[in-house]
């Protein structure tokens, strides 16, 4: 893990679950597996926190343990999960735009929780649901079922590992830690629950009954003493699987750009045709041919077959490869090239960052060698026609920044410097590690940015929040409009503005992580569809 | 060697031509410390993007980290100790639900150890009263004698305890929960002590003038 990536994680613990869980699992991302007193030992914290810490990052699916020989129990950090993490407001929007506020709000329980059986998730949507209705309508279970099946069917959410089931006959002492097994097969089981009920509606009147405090309520309502049907059975969020939608927005919405609408809907039609038929890490969708193409397009389509093929020629032939053409039969076997789509997006992104960073020019030169593979001094000159002096400008510039990259060819044993052949080239595999770690340490420094300018503004902060909850319980209570208007005046005209410039600076902090996040996970999937093939 | 013709005379020794540079030309500074922190960018960066969907993804990451900081598993430092206690801390602190893992798919040793204290001290009572008929009369004396000292000196903190909890029925309650943490020596000792007689601990309620008149009128003894 590069020491940048250690500090987003760093950060993303701290803001997710306070400081005892970060020191904690940074340093099991730093160190490896290790046993409990060892972390404990190392990291200077009291071996109950340690436990708590550990409980937390484990129920989130941060941290693994496995059971060594000698029964140490070891405890491991998954350093790419804890950066998924930046990426969770995406994928809720992702399941809202599918599977409108149900979905949503499913997908975000599960996030906030790490695991959660089904009867739990159903019962929390439903109530969440019911709040926002208009009063006496409630949300029935039924329909939150419906969904979570759906979700599971179509692989968004799985089941967790389980507990193996193991018989009371068992000679000796029970394992230190159970090991979780799961078959590929039982991952998207649903189980055969009947969730009957509707949606509560949490009002503060109607179940303090005896007028107990607030405080006494979350003791309350967990004193249920009903068995649940589906114990044991924890389900989660399916990362990969939302990694697969966008990897297949981010391919329809390129040739999108690159052609026109319809080509996009085809393209988008054989996506969707491999979903589940495609494994998530393979170079290229299972072979379509054109007649079920044609079969599958959206409904309102009407395309006729000939044109339907033309468009598939041209994707075809086009430089790009997103599209290729693996056989005659059928009217035409299709497949999409996944790695190659991969590849042209990372590319696409680097010449971006090139462009934006150094110039047009520099671009062009940049584009030149990627398209060349490898160039001496003299030729890029003379094939981007830029003067030498500027020429040469560019290229340490970008090479110094390790967008390009020199390759050495010497004449003769010795390597002299006067009898080597210099050759400029750009190896995307690295460019893109390089970018990615960049990124890394941008997210970094714009949380670290956001937090800095919270903390300076901490006190107006407060003082806004406190005169919201006043005018709030004014208003609540029925108060008069003079008395809000001087309780509003309590905030002074260069506060408000102060107090705007912060809104406005946090919103825009927030949406470069959001943006930067979006590189990250094309950059990310490039590099992992390329180590797969290695 | 052979080929350092010209002692002392500078010779590069590759073809500066190759890299740009002509002979005799100013070579460009060499740079002696790294590079600034914000450097000056030619460019400036492209605006960000903006539209329906992404004002949402923005307003769901904003309302996720508030929301993250009220779970359970959002863990907080423990404060340190401060000389006064604040009154108002008491009405600020935010209401968590209780997170109970499921114990059965983690390791055991992360269990909360539940000490059973009760064993140790309780069979030192039991042992302690056993040996009481066999020992002489005095002995028994002096050690009441003790364990009321120990508890005159209890009282007093005790009463504070008591103050917090807010309750007099609660401190039975509270031995038992307290016994069930892992509660440390003392403070243990103390309760087991309280329960052993029969008289009221908080015998001084808030509002009363306790301490204040003390100082002044040491005679106001007991009619």
């Amino acid at each position: 893990m590069t020491q940048a990536e250690i500090k987003l994680c760093s950060l993303l613990l701290q803001e997710h679950f306070g400081e005892i869980v970060e020191k904690i699992g940074v340093h099991l991302i730093r160190t490896g597996g290790q046993p409990l007193r060892v972390i404990a030992h190392d990291t200077g914290t009291s071996l109950d926190q340690v436990k708590k810490a550990l409980c937390v990052l484990i129920q989130h699916n941060l941290v693994i343990h496995q059971v060594h020989k000698r029964g140490v129990v070891e405890y491991e950090a998954q350093c790419s999960r804890v950066l998924r993490m930046l990426r969770y407001p995406r994928y809720i929007y992702t399941a809202k735009t599918l599977y409108s506020d149900t979905g949503e709000l499913i997908v975000e329980e599960l996030l906030l929780n790490g695991k959660m059986t089904m009867s739990a998730v159903v019962k929390k949507v439903a109530d969440r649901l019911t709040e926002t209705m208009e009063d006496g309508k409630t949300m029935d279970y039924a329909e939150v079922s419906n969904t979570f099946v759906r979700l599971v069917d179509t692989h968004f959410v799985q089941r967790c590992p389980l507990v193996p089931a193991t018989e009371n006959s068992d000679t000796g002492p029970p394992p230190p830690a159970p090991t979780l097994v799961i078959n590929e097969k039982d991952m998207y089981l649903v189980p055969k629950l009947s969730l009957i009920g509707k949606g509560k509606r949490r009002r503060s009147s109607d179940e303090d009954a005896t007028g107990e405090p607030k405080a006494k309520r979350p003791k309350q309502t967990t004193d249920n003493k009903e068995p649940i049907p589906d114990d044991g059975i924890y389900w989660q969020a399916n990362l990969d699987r939302f990694h697969q939608h966008f990897r297949d927005q981010a391919i329809v919405s390129a040739v999108a750009n690159r052609m026109d609408q319809t080509s996009s809907e085809i393209v988008r039609t054989m996506l969707r045709m491999s979903e589940v038929t495609t494994p998530s890490g393979a170079p290229f969708t299972q072979p379509l041919s054109s007649n079920e193409i044609f079969r599958s397009l959206p409904v309102g389509y009407n395309i006729s077959k000939q044109v339907l093929d033309q468009y598939l020629t041209l994707l075809a032939d086009d430089p790009l490869e997103f599209v290729g053409k693996s056989g005659d039969s059928g009217g035409g076997m299709y497949v999409i090239n996944l790695h190659k789509a991969l590849g042209s997006l990372a590319t696409a992104t680097l010449e971006s960052v090139v462009q934006e960073r150094f110039g047009s020019r520099c671009a062009r030169i940049f584009r030149l060698v990627l398209q060349k593979k490898h160039l001496e001094q003299k030729q890029v000159e003379d094939f981007a026609m830029i003067p030498a002096k500027e020429a040469k400008d560019m290229l340490y510039k970008m090479l110094s920044e390790n967008f390009i990259s020199l390759q050495e060819i010497p004449k003769t044993p010795d390597h002299a410097p006067s009898r080597t052949f210099y050759l400029y080239t750009v190896s995307i595999l690295s460019a893109a590690r390089m970018l990615l770690h960049r990124c890394c340490k941008s997210v970094a420094n714009l949380i670290e940015r956001r937090q800095f300018e919270t903390k300076e503004n901490k006190r107006l902060l407060e003082k806004s929040q406190r005169v919201e909850a006043i005018i709030a319980s004014m208003q609540a209570t029925g108060a008069e409009e003079a008395q809000l208007q001087e309780i509003e005046e309590m905030i002074t005209a260069p506060e408000r503005q102060q107090l705007e410039t912060l809104k406005r600076n946090v919103n825009k902090l927030d949406a470069c992580e959001i943006q930067v996040d979006e590189t990250i996970f094309l950059l990310e999937s490039y590099i992992e569809s390329t180590m797969k093939r290695q | 060697m052979a080929g350092n013709k010209g002692r002392g005379r500078a010779a590069y020794t590759f073809n500066i031509e190759a890299v740009g540079f002509s002979r005799g030309e100013k070579l460009p500074d060499v740079v002696l410390k790294p590079p600034p922190l914000f450097p000056d960018t030619d460019y400036k960066p492209v605006p960000l993007k903006t539209g329906e969907s992404e004002d949402y993804v923005l307003a769901l990451k904003q309302e996720l980290r508030e929301t993250v900081k009220r779970m359970p598993y959002f863990v907080e430092t423990p404060e340190e100790k401060q000389d006064i206690e604040r009154y108002s801390k008491r009405y600020m602190k935010v209401y968590k639900e209780e997170w109970i893992p499921d114990w059965r798919r983690l390791p055991r040793e992360l269990m909360p150890r539940k000490k059973c204290r009760k064993a140790g001290p309780r069979s030192k009572k039991a042992t302690d009263t056993g040996k009481g008929p066999s020992l002489t009369n005095p002995a028994d004396v002096l050690k009441k004698i003790e364990e009321l000292e120990k508890k005159g000196d209890g009282e007093k903190s005790d009463e504070e305890n008591e103050e917090k909890e807010g309750s007099k029925e609660k401190s039975k309650e509270d031995d038992d929960d307290e016994e069930d943490d892992a509660a440390e020596q003392e403070e243990y000792d103390e309760e087991e002590q309280e329960e052993e007689n029969d008289y009221i601990n908080s015998y001084f309620e808030d509002g009363d003038d306790f301490g204040a008149d003390s100082d002044d009128n040491m005679d106001e003894a007991t009619y």
